[in-house]
């Protein structure tokens, strides 16, 4: 087994007296796809935000690359190789989908002429080409996401951390968003970790799956491990969910 | 070059040209004064125009570096006598670390904190002068007159040199205002505006680039305010820490568009005309009709055209982006 890249150790987060990650702990391996699924309210995006510095957890390490990077600043997260999208879409509103790209594609080439040919490499590759010179205000939320994703994909990232880049994608886009993340991890070799609710992408999508629950972690495994497992289909999916899946032979 | 750039391109140099010929033909001081006032707030409006057009941020008080300049270059002239050049430069210094120790605190916390702080150091800074014996207190300063000469940055027969200064200096602040647009800075002004907490996801440090943003900011203006002493050769309190000079940089990079290059420059046109014009007219009757007509065109560019002037001509030119967008999967 080579030297994990992302540590999360014991890692706890309170808001008042809920708390929404309770000592969880789990490994990322490099190349890896990791899909971190649980019911509204597990605490995914409170551990997504503790990660990157946008909360401070109150117990527990983040190691990356083996460098502790607990209660970094989101920046400093990010110009270590961690990028992110958000759950409820941010695009940067009044610029185009090209400079959006171009905010990400900066980081690494402060030329805003090599920052262009990035910017450009990068909407190819995430199908936005022809949207380039459009302001990302009135482009439909599949293709917000879309910027978004390819906004954090031009920082140069070694982990990419995507907060439900299918939700509210129709069948169709959503496979074109799966293919996407296939890309990115044979293309760019970046390893990701994925928040999802659509079942139907994450299992086929996901090497290995972690279940969060009350912002506890109650299972990881293969995705066939983890779809069988009875206390996460009690906890999220539900029996149905588990008896389609598994007549289906998805995994 | 494409056609769509050569007219334009074309109409920049003839505006250029009639600006440089401008002074040679009327050379009568009122309309030179006229246009000193318009090169100098559409200047300041530019200066404004990084912090608060290009990064969002709204600065109240640009005021303060206003003074900080013309005292600066001032005082320097008074007491060790260095060239109002020299004094510009130091000016600059001075307003960068007052906005330094300004910013750095407001930036650290959200919410309109910086508006706030900036009004209130305007006012701080003002009242000190104020009661400060040394820089002259309320009387002010009369600055020390030299003989004609660039270097003096003093001129007594003709308004004409400092025409060519201001406008000097304006192109200078355009032409800084479009790199800052193309470059990493630019860029960065603008995700900051429009989502703080997206842009430090993609690795940007705000509160570091707020500082540059603002300091940018401060240091322009305060090289209007250098300018300003030379020209009016007299400075008080009252008459450079203003806030009214804070507000009218507002508006006039506001009523011209907000994170344009353009915008400032119409707005300044356009306000200082306004203001001058009601002055010249009415001006005389006793009763501030001038001020109250100015205010209520103000108010009705604001209403009729609230994204500003820019706004408004481009809307002429171009059919707004509203077009159908059509979702394609990923390129194969």
């Amino acid at each position: 087994m080579p030297d994990p890249l992302l540590e999360v150790e014991r890692l706890s987060k309170r808001f008042g007296g809920l708390l929404a990650n309770q000592e969880v702990t789990f490994s990322v391996y490099p190349g890896e796809i990791v899909g971190l699924i649980g019911p509204n309210g597990a605490g995914k995006t409170t551990l997504f935000n503790c990660i990157t510095g946008f909360y401070r957890p109150e117990g527990g390490r983040v190691r990356f690359e083996g460098v502790d990077i607990t209660g970094w600043p989101p920046d400093r997260v990010c110009r270590a190789g961690i990028a992110r999208t958000f759950q409820v879409v941010r695009v940067f509103r009044g610029l185009t989908a090209f400079e959006n790209v171009m905010v990400g594609a900066l980081l690494r080439n402060p030329n805003p002429a090599r920052a262009a040919g990035v910017t450009r490499h990068i909407l190819g590759l995430a199908g936005l080409s022809a949207y380039a010179d459009e302001l990302v205000d009135g482009l439909p939320i599949a293709l917000k996401k879309r910027v978004e994703l390819a906004r954090s994909l031009a920082t140069g990232p070694k982990l990419l951390l995507l907060d439900e880049v299918m939700a509210g994608l129709n069948p169709k886009e959503r496979q074109e968003a799966v293919e996407l993340v296939r890309r990115i991890r044979a293309e760019l070799g970046i390893t990701v970790v994925m928040v999802e609710h659509v079942m139907e992408v994450v299992m086929p999508l996901s090497d290995r799956v972690i279940v969060l629950d009350f912002g506890v972690k109650i299972a990881e495994g293969r995705p066939e491990e983890v779809i069988n497992n009875p206390e996460v289909i009690k906890a999220y999916l539900g029996e149905r969910y588990a008896a389609r899946f598994g007549r289906l032979g998805g995994v | 070059m494409v056609r769509g750039k050569l007219l334009p391109a074309a109409a920049l140099g003839l505006l250029l040209l009639g600006l440089i010929v401008f002074p040679l033909v009327v050379t009568l001081p009122y309309p030179q004064h006229v246009m000193i006032l318009i090169f100098l707030y559409a200047m300041m409006g530019l200066a404004w125009n990084i912090i608060g057009g290009y990064a969002g941020q709204v600065s109240l008080g640009d005021a303060t570096y206003f003074g900080i300049g013309a005292y600066t270059t001032v005082i320097l002239l008074r007491d060790l006598g260095l060239s109002p050049w020299v004094g510009m430069a130091v000016g600059a210094v001075n307003a960068v670390i007052v906005s330094v120790i300004l910013g750095y605190p407001c930036f650290r916390v959200r919410g309109h904190y910086f508006a706030i702080a900036t009004i209130a150091l305007n006012e701080i800074v003002a009242t000190i002068f104020t009661n400060w014996e040394y820089v002259g207190g309320a009387v002010g300063i009369y600055v020390p007159i030299l003989p004609e000469s660039f270097v003096n940055l003093q001129f007594h027969r003709s308004k004409t040199p400092y025409y060519y200064i201001a406008l000097g200096m304006l192109i200078g602040v355009v032409l800084l205002n479009v790199w800052v647009g193309r470059s990493r800075l630019g860029y960065y002004f603008r995700a900051i505006r429009a989502d703080q907490d997206a842009a430090r996801s993609l690795g940007i440090d705000i509160t570091r680039y707020k500082l540059i943003a603002y300091a940018m900011t401060a240091a322009l203006t305060s090289l209007g305010g250098s300018f300003y002493s030379m020209y009016v050769l007299y400075i008080d309190p009252t008459s450079v820490f203003a806030f009214s000079i804070s507000l009218l940089v507002v508006l006039v990079a506001v009523l011209g568009g907000v994170g344009t290059v353009a915008g400032p420059v119409i707005g300044s046109i356009i306000l200082i005309s306004l203001s001058e014009g009601t002055r010249v007219l009415l001006g005389g009757t006793g009763r501030a009709l001038d001020v109250a007509i100015y205010g209520l065109l103000v108010m009705a560019i604001s209403v009729l055209q609230p994204y500003g002037i820019v706004a408004w001509i481009r809307g002429l030119r171009r059919p707004p982006k509203t077009r159908e967008v059509k979702v394609a999967g990923p390129a194969a």
